[in-house]
């Protein structure tokens, strides 16, 4: 990914990024916490060490973002939107790198780190809608619906998703094929199956098969996992 | 073979159909060409190419049918054979076959054929169907964006036909190409200038290296120094190294989007659905539950022709009543005026060249094999065996396979040998081997299957279920072990489903004509040739020392009678022989039920025959026979022997 990101609008407040990446870590710890139900203080202490502990809490404290409540803390509005969206970036990323680019789980994480802090709010919708809107980070873990994914609950099916979840019968068009199976990619583009195509499911045992205009294919379940369609109905 | 037709007929222009699969080309060929038409396989594959003179605008031509492609740039050994055909030599002119209802995926090969710089038509045919389905092509337009001739067709009702012929004087060279993104563009022109000359464009060429097209390279290597194949290979990786994709996959999509720009300026389409009567049955045949029955149909059909008809009453007919009463009485007559012993017992004794190796290749296994020919013909044409392979995909993925493995194996039901050499047709060289084996395991050829099921038959029901259990048992738990013990991954199987359709009689008379040719001369030779070993064996008595050799294997493990240890010898030689052995053992009262199961238990797993060997040599390499034979030979002796334990410990009779 050769993003570039345009820094310095929001309330930056002349902060440095290295300053600005360290806060996003740090409400992004507190977020991790609050989901596993873990907001006493000792938990905050047993996460990043005592020393670090106390820094966390005073930048945060200091840019209302979090407040403390006898010995729990808690997010005040402002801060649980920034951490939200921080966790909603790093979770889309994992999902991109582990669906579309098929990274292992471990090699995912350490990436997404570095998405979380350059992702532009128009990109991480795109991400979002092109993915489908998951709800589930590769872990499990549920990722901050965004304002792409509130628009979205009005319609039923996210839109994008594998051909393989495709029901007999419906079509879709098809958004990208993973090149997991590079030697399959020039067959299938021979038999016309390429992103922009139009293709119909028409059976999905005991083989999958496509109708792709006057064409019809047969192919296993692996590949039709990964080829990821835009859902007509 | 083809440069003798040069040879003799040099002047004469060469016309290539050329187009998809299932596009009516053989149909349109069969309307341009006389009656004498040639298939033979193209040097070196399996893949059949048509040929036939025809004589068109007052010239004579020799029209070639290509085997269907879905690109040039060659992913299969089809669209090789076809490329390279196309590559020959110049000055040929190419009829481009469309599927009027497909007109872009014709439009891929349209438009590398006009990246070739080669003549072309294009013929837009099932012009009904595609106007049944309202879709409309502007084919004026169409002719004018690719500034070719294309005219429709409806091939089958030899309609259109005249205006195909006219159009040959019109033939041209396509004006519309692609552009390619810049990177690639400067690749081409970087490689042009390296490339030797050729009867397609030095651009096509370029192209094709490009997309790592590796079957160029003994061609290239042949023209082209060493130090520029090396620059050549330099560009093709410095490109590569730009694209996540592989670059043949970007080209094939550049194409395509050309095509779908020509689709959109020349074709409307009506949202009418039109329901075609075969296509049911086609849908029904992949069905995970209608499909068992049709399937279980087709198999006694198949059974009923070459079962019945081929095994049982043509192979009556010409041993019985020909070689039987006829050639073998009177050859052995003739034979008496040979006043040599020798020879006489070379041509009619008991591994005699009549007696034995012609009555076996073509009173025998010939009929049965012609008939299984028919039968697959039938079923090729028709367009069900690709519906097979998707029905038993799943079954099959347990063995490390794919449904596409179905097309081999079934053909091995009809030989084995040729079988081995159809394994080809699948994509990776782990189910190549994983195919192979199996075949030399456990598939009994026809001729073979034939004998068994005879001598099965004449003990019980539960004697041929326990047969076809233990063998398929066999070949399973082989399959599944050798799956995990063979390196390389799993190939994820994309298949086109062509439609169904009634085969074409003649097609599938020309065909089978064509393979029992085909038959005559690679199998007949080797007949001659096993008999002859057999015969010199028997002379100097190395049958006898081999016989005593293998005694307490037969008889304590497999507990079976001195004499099948002879059955088993031959059985290397000819498969069919070996059970044939077996079947006069036990008319002659000298194997026990229980015996005869064990034996043909045991002769069903055992080593390939010495054709199929020497063609698993050819086509997988030493390594591969010698681990196969080393594999199937203890599998044979272990199951067999296991077999007659169990049995005897049990007590069942069959």
């Amino acid at each position: 990914m050769r993003h570039r990101h345009r820094r310095g609008h929001g309330s930056s407040q002349g902060r440095s990024m290295e300053d600005e990446q360290r806060l996003e870590e740090y409400l992004e710890t507190l977020w991790y916490l609050q989901e596993e139900g873990r907001q006493e203080l000792s938990h905050i202490k047993d996460a990043v060490g005592e020393a670090e502990a106390s820094h966390l809490l005073l930048a945060l404290m200091e840019n209302r973002w979090v407040r403390v409540d006898g010995d729990r803390f808690c997010f005040e509005p402002e801060g649980a939107q920034k951490a939200s969206q921080i966790v909603r970036r790093h979770r889309l990323a994992e999902r991109l790198l582990h669906d579309v680019l098929d990274m292992g789980p471990d090699q995912v994480e350490e990436d997404a780190c570095r998405f979380e802090h350059i992702l532009s709010a128009d990109a991480t919708e795109s991400i979002c809608t092109f993915l489908g809107h998951p709800q589930t980070c590769p872990h499990g873990r549920p990722i901050p619906p965004g304002p792409c994914c509130q628009r979205f609950v009005k319609e039923v099916t996210p839109l994008v998703r594998p051909l393989a979840d495709l029901n007999p019968g419906q079509q879709g068009t098809i958004t990208f094929i993973t090149p997991k199976f590079r030697s399959r990619l020039h067959q299938l583009s021979s038999l016309g199956v390429i992103p922009g195509t139009s293709v119909r499911l028409r059976q999905r045992h005991p083989t999958f098969v496509i109708q792709v205009g006057e064409s019809t294919i047969a192919m296993d379940a692996d590949l039709a996992r990964n080829i990821f369609v835009r859902s007509q109905g | 073979m083809d440069h003798s037709i040069l040879g003799e007929q040099g002047s004469m222009k060469k016309l290539l159909l050329v187009g998809n699969p299932n596009v009516g080309k053989s149909v349109l060929f069969s309307s341009l060409t006389g009656r004498y038409v040639t298939v033979s396989n193209y040097p070196g594959t399996t893949v059949e190419v048509s040929r036939g003179n025809a004589r068109l605008l007052g010239r004579l031509w020799q029209v070639i049918d290509t085997p269907g492609v879905n690109n040039l740039l060659p992913h299969s050994e089809d669209e090789r054979v076809t490329r390279d055909l196309l590559m020959e030599e110049g000055g040929h002119k190419v009829i481009q076959v469309a599927d009027a209802k497909n007109l872009r995926r014709a439009l891929l090969i349209t438009l590398e054929l006009a990246e070739m710089g080669l003549n072309q038509i294009l013929v837009l045919n099932m012009e009904d169907e595609a106007r049944d389905l309202g879709i409309q092509i502007d084919v004026h337009k169409l002719s004018e964006v690719l500034g070719i001739p294309v005219v429709t067709t409806v091939a089958t009702r030899k309609k259109g036909l005249d205006r195909v012929i006219q159009s040959l004087e019109k033939m041209r060279v396509g004006s519309c190409t692609t552009s390619f993104a810049p990177e690639i563009e400067q690749a081409v022109a970087d490689l042009e200038p390296l490339l030797p000359e050729a009867p397609i464009s030095r651009r096509s060429l370029a192209l094709m290296l490009l997309c790592g097209d590796e079957t160029l390279s003994a061609w290239l290597n042949a023209r082209v120094t060493e130090r520029d194949v090396a620059r050549i290979e330099q560009i093709c990786r410095a490109l590569q190294t730009k694209y996540e994709e592989p670059v043949a996959y970007v080209v094939n999509r550049q194409r395509l989007l050309k095509a779908d720009q020509i689709v959109d300026q020349v074709m409307r389409k009506g949202i009418q659905e039109f329901p075609r009567r075969f296509q049911r049955i086609g849908d029904f045949s992949m069905h995970p539950i209608w499909g068992l029955p049709i399937l279980l149909t087709v198999l006694f059909l198949i059974y009923l022709v070459v079962g019945r008809f081929g095994a049982g009453f043509l192979v009556d007919l010409i041993e019985n009543e020909f070689f039987g009463q006829v050639l073998v009485p009177w050859t052995q007559k003739a034979a008496q005026l040979i006043p040599i012993a020798f020879l006489r017992d070379l041509l009619v004794g008991q591994y005699g060249l009549v007696t034995m190796a012609l009555t076996y290749a073509l009173a025998i296994v010939l009929p049965i094999v012609g008939t299984f020919f028919f039968a697959f013909g039938v079923l090729e044409d028709s367009g069900y065996m690709p519906r097979l392979a998707v029905l038993v995909n799943k079954a099959f993925k347990l063995v490390g396979l794919s449904g596409k493995a179905v097309l081999p194996l079934l053909l091995g039901l009809g030989c084995d040998t040729m079988a081995t050499l159809t394994a080809r047709i699948l994509d990776t060289k782990r189910e190549r081997i994983l195919v192979t084996l199996l075949l030399a395991l456990g598939v009994p050829c026809s001729a073979q299957l034939g004998v068994i099921l005879g001598m099965l038959g004449g003990l019980s029901m539960g004697a041929v279920l326990i047969w076809a259990g233990v063998v398929m048992a066999t070949m399973l738990l082989v399959g599944f072990l050798a799956a995990r013990v063979l390196p390389g991954e799993e190939g994820a199987f994309v298949l086109e489903i062509p439609p169904m359709r009634v085969p074409q009689l003649r097609n599938v008379l020309v065909k089978t004509t064509a393979r029992v040719e085909w038959y005559l001369k690679e199998a007949v030779p080797l007949f001659i040739l096993a008999t002859l070993i057999l015969f010199i064996l028997d002379r100097i008595g190395v049958l006898e020392t081999l016989q005593s050799t293998f005694q307490p294997l037969v008889s304590s493990w497999l507990g079976l009678p001195q004499r099948t240890t002879e059955a088993f010898l031959i059985g290397f030689l000819r498969r069919d022989y070996g059970a044939a052995g077996l079947y006069s053992l036990s008319r002659q009262g000298e194997l026990d039920p229980i015996q005869v199961l064990v034996s043909l238990v045991t002769i069903t797993l055992f080593v390939p025959c010495v054709a199929n060997l020497m063609m698993i040599f050819k086509e997988r390499g030493w390594r591969t026979a010698v681990s196969i034979v080393l594999v199937v030979f203890p599998v044979a002796f272990g199951v067999g022997g296991l077999l007659n334990h169990v049995l005897r410990w049990t007590g069942w009779t069959p």
